[in-house]
């Protein structure tokens, strides 16, 4: 337990610790503060487009900046950081090591993230999370457009160290006794992650101190006046960000690899089969950027180079489904809170990742490039995998961080209200974007079918509003007040809560 | 180390496989067809701009926010933008192409039913991105 | 035998149909102009059916497995790795 509110411990030694376990800590509490920042954003981006008209936010820039800073928290500020809060806590533990292998790193890496953040926030720039030239170049106005580009690079840089302290952690400070083939899964995914880090990051450095000094005048890399090319930029942008979102998604799957076999009471089916998927999946995920950019004028060749790359990928996803189905199968599973998620969660990642095939076929983007369908795509993984396998994990570590239960109907009232929620949002969003509907539209005009989709939509997002205000009470009343955990088997499923081998936090149990 | 791949999941990812390879097998042949331009077609010059859509058709004729076209006529166009990265397109034709400053894009159509089809921007471009909307009108070429 | 019909059915459209229509492909004289909205939707429906039928296989086996392998159905026997120390990892 990190986390006791009812005997507090001085907050200076936890802002001030290095150990991994009070770095987790600040991670989650960072984390969750903005995933609910984030998602009061998107609240209002799906109550003002109820119908057409401003509703209630007066004009099209402040919307503008509204989904940029939605979109640029939820990613960098909400999901990076989550994975690194789990990450913190449970990769010394898995490899049998006392913390990080670089403790004081490890502490840099979160400090760097609250100023970062405020410069987002504080900037609240205009231009879309992707920030393309020549709009982010020559027209996105000063300062946000700066603050946003200063906090992206810090973001970056506190990701690489991370990346570096997570990889030499599981690879030099294993435990002997430990091959690296049989660390769980958990711990193979965040290395995959963190090896795609390590080579994807950099490109986008680059093209960030390139979109700067363009906008200073001193360089045209964007600029055609200049001799520059903004299709250079989304090459440089996709090739991180293409791995990126694997970046997004691995460690939420390797949560699912912690929770479903232990609630289903069996091991996992193939953990040789996890390692190659993830293995797999890291590789070949750096052959598929350029399907981001099918619609800028690419020729057939480059176009099928791409289609081929993104399919590439896809097996290794299946592997990981069929892994999960076949340790369901056999099991006696307990269906609570954390389960739940975690099977919601593989439930919504076939669906996304059957999106993203239709996606892929080249002609088919004529259809959905840019349009709403792209939006559902991606918030089915972004939200519909990560998040719910994140939250499902978040439960689960509950009573290892406050030594306390969350309120366990609860916890199932917020998955159901976030599953209909979800699935009236995201599956209503692909429909939308068959019917042409562009993205990043302040309103719209008024055909009835797209009237009545976003007024789902809206019905869909006030369910999530109020399935994500159950959770943060929960959340919140259970670590102050929650009954003390049975810390052997908090869920009572018949297994060891985690793993034997728990280093102690100095300064407490 | 429990359990081990067997036979059942080396089938599954040879269906999957298959369906993979057949998604890749028939997009490229789709998008083959549709990227093969007729050698007759029309070329119109279109010009996207903050916030709204030029045309130039071959006899010089311009137009701004409405575009005529003669219907049994296949039409190319020629798209760029004068600032930012645009991108035009007409949902009901699937037409869609980015219109990007310093180069040309290329993507024609055949328009079939006379009336009049919408015209949107399908790349954020700023304040009016949203509105940035031009009308299409197909008539009878006789 | 109703079930090699289905199939057989299911390949035409699929398969040989559009096979078929690259033998017999729009050249470029007036009237034989491919229409890009009828090939692209159809690949699109196409593609869609496919996803649907996938979809329904695997969803469908994840609520039978969710439903079957309950540790509340009468039929549940704990699994042979429990009480063996071996979930302990």
């Amino acid at each position: 337990m990190v986390l006791e509110l009812q005997k507090p411990r001085p907050i200076w030694q936890i802002m001030f610790s290095t150990h991994h376990t009070d770095i987790g800590l600040l991670y989650t509490i960072m984390s969750l503060t903005f995933l609910f920042m984030g998602g009061a954003l998107a609240l209002a981006i799906r109550v003002e487009m109820f119908s057409p008209g401003p509703q209630f936010i007066a004009d099209s820039m402040t919307f503008n900046r509204i989904f940029t800073v939605h979109g640029t928290n939820m990613i960098f500020l909400f999901l990076l950081p989550f994975a690194s809060a789990v990450g913190n806590y449970f990769i010394p533990i898995m490899v049998r090591y006392k913390d990080m292998a670089y403790p004081k790193l490890n502490a840099i890496a979160f400090w760097m993230l609250p100023p970062a953040a405020a410069l987002v926030w504080l900037g609240f720039a205009d231009f879309g999370w992707y920030a393309q030239p020549p709009y982010s170049a020559i027209s996105a106005p000063s300062p946000a457009a700066e603050m946003w580009i200063f906090g992206l690079k810090i973001i970056g840089v506190s990701s690489i160290l991370g990346a570096i302290n997570f990889i030499v952690t599981i690879l030099k400070c294993k435990h002997p006794d430990l091959p690296l083939s049989k660390v769980p899964l958990l711990g193979w995914s965040f290395l995959s992650s963190s090896l795609i880090v390590l080579v994807a990051i950099p490109t986008f450095a680059a093209a960030l101190l390139m979109l700067l000094t363009d906008r200073l005048g001193v360089t045209g890399f964007f600029n055609p006046a200049m001799g520059g090319d903004p299709i250079a930029y989304s090459h440089l942008f996709w090739f991180t960000f293409h791995p990126e979102v694997y970046v997004l998604v691995i460690p939420a799957i390797g949560m699912m690899y912690e929770i479903i076999p232990r609630f289903s009471r069996k091991p996992i089916f193939s953990h040789s089969s996890g390692v190659f998927a993830f293995v797999l999946l890291s590789i070949v995920s750096f052959a598929s950027w350029a399907h981001h950019m099918y619609a800028t004028g690419m020729s057939f060749t480059e176009k099928t180079v791409f289609m081929v790359g993104t399919l590439a990928a896809v097996p290794a996803s299946a592997m990981h489904v069929f892994n999960f189905l076949a340790t369901m199968w056999g099991g006696r599973a307990k269906y609570s809170t954390p389960m739940m998620w975690s099977v919601g969660g593989i439930a919504l990642f076939f669906s996304a990742g059957a999106g993203g095939v239709v996606n892929t076929a080249m002609p088919l983007d004529f259809i959905t490039h840019d349009s709403y369908w792209v939006v559902g795509h991606f918030h089915l993984f972004v939200f519909g995998t990560i998040a719910f396998g994140s939250f499902g994990f978040l439960y689960y570590m509950f009573p290892f961080i406050t030594g306390r239960m969350y309120n366990e109907l609860w916890g199932k009232v917020h998955f159901v209200l976030i599953f209909i929620g979800a699935v009236l949002v995201f599956f209503t969003q692909h429909i939308l974007g068959l019917y042409g509907m562009p993205r990043r539209v302040f309103d719209y005009p008024e055909i009835p079918e797209w009237i009545a989709m976003n007024q789902i939509q809206a019905i869909g997002a006030v369910l999530l509003g109020v399935g994500m205000t159950i959770f943060l009470v929960n959340l919140i009343y259970s670590s102050a007040k929650g009954k003390e955990a049975n810390m052997e088997d908090p869920f009572g499923l018949g297994g060891k809560y985690y793993y034997p081998y728990q280093a102690k936090n100095p300064h407490h149990d | 180390m429990s359990g081990h791949s067997n036979w059942s999941e080396w089938v599954y990812i040879g269906v999957v496989v298959a369906l993979l390879a057949w998604v890749g097998a028939e997009a490229w042949n789709i998008e083959r067809l549709v990227e093969h331009v007729p050698e007759n077609a029309e070329v119109i010059k279109v010009t996207g701009q903050q916030w709204f859509w030029t045309f130039e058709h071959e006899d010089g004729t311009k137009e701004t926010g409405e575009l005529h076209v003669k219907k049994g006529v296949p039409y190319k166009f020629e798209i760029t933008s004068k600032d930012v990265i645009h991108s035009f397109n007409i949902p009901d034709y699937l037409v869609l192409m980015d219109a990007v400053p310093g180069r040309i894009n290329t993507v024609w159509f055949l328009p079939v039913d006379e009336g009049e089809f919408p015209i949107q921007c399908r790349e954020y471009c700023g304040l009016i991105h949203y509105n940035m909307r031009g009308t299409l009108y197909i008539e009878d070429g006789a | 035998m109703k079930n090699i019909i289905g199939l057989f059915m299911v390949l035409s459209i699929l398969v040989i149909l559009p096979t078929v229509q690259i033998v017999f492909a729009a050249g470029d004289e007036a009237g034989e102009y491919i229409d890009r909205r009828v090939e692209i939707w159809n690949l699109f429906f196409r593609m869609m059916t496919v996803a649907f039928v996938v979809g329904a296989v695997v969803s469908g086996t994840l609520i039978w497995l969710i439903w079957r392998f309950r540790e509340s159905n009468p039929k549940a026997t704990p699994t042979k790795y429990e009480g063996t120390g071996e979930l302990d990892r």
